[in-house]
């Protein structure tokens, strides 16, 4: 071995080295835009948003497309219009989800507090002080009523994916089409239904239950949906390898196709429950705010968080508005830490 | 189609384990195998041989009622184990799977599981116990060849072995269950040739008490580890057929069917 070769060898990426002058055209197209747009709106007096989007978008357009046609060509023009859009899409959605979390926050975070948690409502009037009352009771509806709702759509939604998937039935057609006809129903039409189906006959006494059931059926067909398609995407050949190992059909499902779907499994539950867990039109129809807690829901009125939210906004003082903003964030954490702790639980341990 | 030879089991000389009388395949509408009569007998090695797409994948799959799995799959004839029509009213296909094993053309570890996992994956599928698992996962990954390999890692998942690697270990699993029959669907077509020769050798020992059918396009290997071959054909959008079988001796030396002769000697296919 000669010394020449003996030098230290350091990991590189030589794909992404960019020549000199490449670099100045790209500084060119990612500034110049921005500095011509600032001018512009400075001098013609335009509002903010109206600059962005019809002087800075074409021109960023045309600077990336200018500057790819330059530097790598014809087919390069393609690329830098994508790219741009992209950026800016994402960006603007960046913002705009910045923005409602910002509010959310600003507008909330007064009204939120330790004794918020696990305090209620009851005594609690719209000029009442944020020293006193809370949401608790409102969670611990949500926490029910939601809860009983993914208890029950859960198995369900996903016994009838495993049906659509793993059977040949005959009637996988007319189940799947029934199951997307359902994904379009309105949520209000969900709750009228309930509410004549099972309370006007007399069936159900009004209770929070009523609110599980009209989730429900609005969780069931996308979970349904969604467990389908992930239990689609395990490779046949798997179920293949396993039946001719002498797996009964069974075993076969749950030992080897199930784990392969496990995590896509949990993300349809995080789906389903998301799609529900914010839901107030049912709510107000089935189940009357109860500015106290309840944890029965075979029996009584029951808050939860949207209709604490709604319940609050009825009133105009400053002090109810800040008690209708703090549950709003309250319910946004709560779907986070939801969230965080079922990605947890389904992550791949592979 | 005529001129079969249905290997008789006198030229072999012992019981016959499994055989096909007239068994024809659709898909659909699509007849892809015609008249098929083959008999394996105890304790031989079959090999299937013949052109891509003529059937031999299909063929091996309605060995032990893998092919009813194909949505629009069509079958006639019968297929007899030890005399007994596989196909039968009341057959229970999950026993014919069990005592018939199978290793896929392209390899399906279970990603889901370690190595010992895929291992003993068919015992926990089939509801079968044994009493020294480790024993059973280390004979098998030695017969399969691929022990020395992984015998440190028989915990990491089966999805960080390289594709030959995760060949033998689909080897190893269908080993693990000793089936009375193992069908082999091109067992060696990813495995470099030390693993090839041992594999060949695997088939040669366990070939002492288990009933062997492979799929090979390999015709040193069809020579090397078969005692009879059986060449199938399917011309011009025609279903495959048996165009002959019989020793493999004969077959490869002494073919009958000139067509049999010009693919056993690469003139064509
Ligand atoms: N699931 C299926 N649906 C429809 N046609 C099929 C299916 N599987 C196989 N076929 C057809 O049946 C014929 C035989 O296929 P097969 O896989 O048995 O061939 P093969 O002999 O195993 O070929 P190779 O050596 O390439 O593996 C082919 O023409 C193929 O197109
Ligand atoms: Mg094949």
């Amino acid at each position: 071995m000669t010394t020449e070769t003996l030098r230290l060898v350091t990991p590189e990426t030589p794909w992404r080295v960019r020549s000199k002058s490449q670099l100045v055209y790209i500084f060119i197209a990612s500034t110049l835009p921005a500095a011509l747009t600032f001018l512009i709106a400075d001098q013609m007096k335009l509002a903010g948003l109206i600059a962005l989007t019809i002087v800075f978008l074409p021109l960023q357009l045309l600077a990336a497309s200018l500057a790819a046609l330059i530097t790598v060509g014809k087919r390069g023009i393609l690329d830098a219009i994508l790219t741009v859009s992209v950026l800016f899409l994402m960006l603007t959605m960046g913002f705009l989800l910045g923005s409602v979390a910002l509010s959310l926050v600003q507008k909330g975070f007064k009204a939120l507090s330790f004794h918020a948690i696990y305090q209620n409502s009851f005594y609690v009037t719209s000029v009442t002080s944020l020293e006193y009352g809370g949401l608790g009771h409102a969670l611990v509806g949500t926490l029910v009523i939601v809860g009983i709702a993914v208890i029950f759509a859960v198995p369900i939604g996903i016994a009838v994916g495993v049906f659509l998937t793993e059977t040949q039935s005959r009637m996988r057609g007319s189940v799947r089409f029934l199951s997307q006809a359902m994904t379009g129903l309105p949520s209000i039409v969900s709750g009228l239904f309930v509410f004549a189906f099972l309370y006007l006959t007399g069936w159900v006494q009004r209770s929070a239950i009523l609110g599980s059931v009209a989730l429900f059926l609005l969780m069931l067909p996308t979970i349904i949906r969604l467990s389908e398609e992930v239990l689609k995407l395990v490779p046949q050949e798997l179920r293949y390898a396993a039946l001719a190992l002498g797996a009964p059909r069974h075993k076969a499902f749950f030992q080897v196709i199930f784990p392969a779907a496990r995590s896509g499994i949990i993300t349809t539950c995080l789906l389903g429950t998301a799609r529900v867990i914010g839901e107030t039109a049912p709510l107000i129809v089935l189940v009357t705010y109860l500015p106290s807690t309840n944890f029965n829901p075979l029996s009584g009125d029951m808050a939860s968080m949207p209709t604490y939210i709604y319940s609050w906004l009825k009133f105009s003082t400053d002090l109810a508005n800040q008690r209708a903003w703090g549950g709003a964030l309250a319910l946004m954490i709560l779907v986070g830490v939801l969230f965080t702790l079922a990605r947890f639980f389904g992550r791949k341990r592979f | 189609m005529e001129s079969l030879n249905p290997i008789s089991s006198n030229s072999f000389g012992a019981d016959v384990h499994l055989s096909t009388k007239d068994v024809h395949v659709w898909f659909g509408q699509r007849h892809v195998l015609e008249g098929v009569n083959l008999e394996f007998p105890v304790n031989s090695v079959t090999a299937l041989i013949g052109p891509s797409g003529c059937g031999k994948s299909t063929f091996i799959r309605t060995l032990n009622r893998m092919h009813e799995l194909i949505p629009n799959a069509k079958l006639a004839g019968e297929v007899l184990l030890k005399g007994q029509n596989i196909y039968a009213v009341g057959v229970d296909p999950i026993q014919v799977r069990i005592n018939i094993g199978m290793v896929f053309q392209k390899p399906n570890p279970f990603p889901t599981m370690t190595i010992r996992g895929n291992v003993l994956s068919g015992l926990r599928l089939s509801g079968k116990h044994s009493r020294n698992e480790d024993e059973l996962v280390e004979n098998s990954l030695q017969a399969a060849s691929l022990w020395n390999e992984v015998k440190d890692r028989l915990d990491s998942p089966a999805g960080s072995l390289s594709g030959g690697q995760q060949q033998r270990l689909c080897i190893a699993r269908a080993l693990a269950l000793a089936p009375d029959v193992l069908l082999m669907d091109e067992p060696c077509s990813a495995l470099d040739p030390g693993s090839t020769i041992r594999i060949e050798e695997t088939i040669r020992s366990i070939s002492k008490n288990m009933t062997v059918v492979i799929v090979t396009h390999n015709m040193q290997q069809a020579q090397r580890v078969s005692e009879q071959t059986a060449f199938f054909l399917a011309e011009d959008n025609n279903p495959g057929y048996v165009v002959e079988a019989g020793l493999t001796n004969d077959i490869f030396h002494n073919p009958k069917d000139k067509r049999t002769e010009d693919y056993v000697s690469g003139r064509f296919g």
